[in-house]
């Protein structure tokens, strides 16, 4: 049986809410304290509506119809308990704070209650504490539901970011490859008026036409690049089994004619096996040996990689005796497109060491440098080592 | 093929600009051989398969092929002529712009000879030329 909700004018004196009315749903199969409750909220000084069940059958349509704000629930009502109405909320899926207004209740009971899920619980013989047991329940639903709503909306830019970088990184990527084609019949062509016609048009000529493929060139490298930089995050890495000692030698063949162009000396001895993908640890080493080699100092060059256990990582190094970095540009020198030196001092793009540290974070690793202007560099990053699995 | 037959390649390509660097630089080159070229994987099906305006075709000892190609593109070409006992054969090298793994795999799976990516610079391109000729036509042994 429902008793007929009506707004009750709160007493003189007490605190008044504003808003629209809370709907209050008491579980009570006394009609004597169903009173007493309401009387108690009106004099809290709610401004409110509230019905009042006794069954179960009861409460599951009126909370339906209802969608109250609060429930207050007497802990036995004959038949069936106050605690019930609980999962009866959880099989319809409603997420409504629930107080238990109970005679006298046990400790070990009233704790048992709230761990399964009931708000808060308010003795009949304490029934002045009703109000503020009320108002503390919904500000609590209140932050909750803030709280949720907050990480939702989270959660719906990181996945937004996540796409949008993913389409920039597809546009680059797709970009770069279809560029090749066009860019290759500029090179080629450039290259082939060069060869044809040098010395038989004039002086400016061959200027022109020497800036002309020394650009398309460079183009044909930073493309190179890019993609090498875009396939770093596209391509599922096979981080297994790698090689340290074969990616050096990898890269020192890619690197051996600028090696022995300049006369560099590079010693490693017994490197570790990591868990990376080997192709793009060749990248790795072949982008940071080939820097040492590029920013040598008046000595010859000379490059040591080493590595060394720390914990579940290895940590590499690849020092040199070059010309240094400056200890403000040491953070700077890993941002794509990020350069130190004009064209006509060193070659380059900025794109070697963007590749390097996307290549150490996207198999687990960290990578920085330690240097000093003037007193050669040293790159260091660490790598997951094998796992205990695989070395067996 | 007798010693007096000039070894001949079909080269399916359909820019210009690629051909005529590839024929220049097989000019250069130390092979002497006849080059035909067809601009689309559908004429070079036809060529293959002597029908249409090519009736008169011969049997080429190498297959030089683009990925992309308009009408019917190259991955269309190896799989027709791969999966046909006679044209089988007759080597393919896909000559392309792409380096992308994806691109070289799906062209091994379906069943070219070798993959060449077209090298950026001119002596470059032309040493690929040439040794693509050199080692299908001088020191491969051909299948007739």
């Amino acid at each position: 049986m429902t008793q007929a909700g009506t707004a009750i004018a709160p007493a003189l004196g007490t605190p008044v809410d504003t808003g629209p009315a809370l709907r209050f749903l008491l579980l009570e199969d006394s009609d004597d304290d169903s009173e007493l409750v309401t009387h108690q909220l009106k004099s809290g000084g709610f401004h409110f509506t509230s019905e009042t069940v006794k069954t179960a059958e009861q409460f599951r349509q009126t909370v339906r119809t209802l969608r109250p704000d609060i429930i207050l629930a007497d802990y036995n009502l004959g038949e069936w308990r106050g605690m019930d109405a609980l999962d009866i909320l959880r099989e319809e899926s409603m997420d409504i704070p629930l107080i238990l207004v109970t005679g006298a209740l046990g400790e070990v009971t009233a704790v048992d209650c709230i761990k399964q899920g009931a708000a808060d619980y308010v003795l009949k013989g304490g029934l002045t504490r009703l109000p503020l047991a009320i108002r503390r329940t919904l500000e609590d639903k209140r932050l909750r539901e803030q709280r949720k709503h907050a990480e939702e909306e989270l959660a719906a830019k990181v996945k937004e970011l996540a796409r949008s970088n993913r389409d920039l990184e597809q546009f680059a990527f797709v970009a770069s490859h279809d560029l090749q084609e066009p860019l290759r019949m500029v090179a080629a062509y450039t290259q082939l008026l060069a060869e044809r016609y040098r010395g038989k048009l004039d002086e400016n000529a061959d200027k022109y036409i020497g800036y002309a493929v020394e650009g398309a060139l460079r183009m044909q490298a930073l493309i190179r690049d890019m993609l090498a930089f875009c396939r770093v995050g596209r391509t599922a890495s096979d981080r297994n089994h790698a090689d340290c000692n074969a990616a050096v030698r990898a890269a020192l063949l890619n690197l051996r004619a600028t090696v022995e162009e300049t006369g560099t000396v590079v010693t490693y001895h017994q490197l570790p096996f990591v868990a990376a993908d080997p192709t793009q640890l060749i990248q790795l080493f072949q982008n940071l040996i080939g820097n040492a080699v590029k920013f040598h100092g008046k000595e010859k060059p000379l490059i040591r990689v080493s590595a060394e256990r720390r914990d579940d990582k290895w940590q590499f190094a690849v020092a040199d005796n070059g010309i240094g970095i400056a200890p403000e540009h040491k953070d700077v020198i890993f941002v794509i497109f990020q350069r130190l030196h004009a064209r006509n001092e060193y070659e380059g793009n900025g794109l070697g060491l963007a590749i390097c540290q996307k290549i150490v974070e996207q198999n687990g690793g960290k990578i920085w440098v330690e240097s000093e202007a003037g007193h050669g560099s040293t790159f260091l990053f660490t790598l997951p080592a094998r796992c205990e699995r695989e070395r067996a | 093929m007798t010693a007096e037959k000039k070894p001949e390649i079909l080269l399916v390509d359909d820019n210009p600009a690629d051909l005529y660097l590839f024929r220049e630089a097989l000019g250069a080159g130390e092979v002497e051989s006849l080059l035909t070229t067809v601009p689309d994987g559908e004429e070079a099906i036809a060529f293959l398969y002597r029908s249409g305006k090519f009736q008169s075709a011969t049997r080429p000892d190498l297959v030089v092929l683009d990925l992309n190609l308009p009408r019917k593109d190259g991955r269309g070409v190896l799989a027709n002529a791969k999966s046909d006992p006679n044209l089988r054969l007759i080597p393919i090298v896909v000559f392309s712009t792409s380096c992308s793994r994806t691109d070289i795999v799906d062209c091994y799976a379906l069943g070219a000879n070798c993959y060449v990516s077209k090298p950026g610079s001119l002596g470059d391109f032309r040493k690929a030329v040439q040794s693509i000729e050199h080692f299908w036509l001088r020191v491969a042994r051909p299948s007739a």
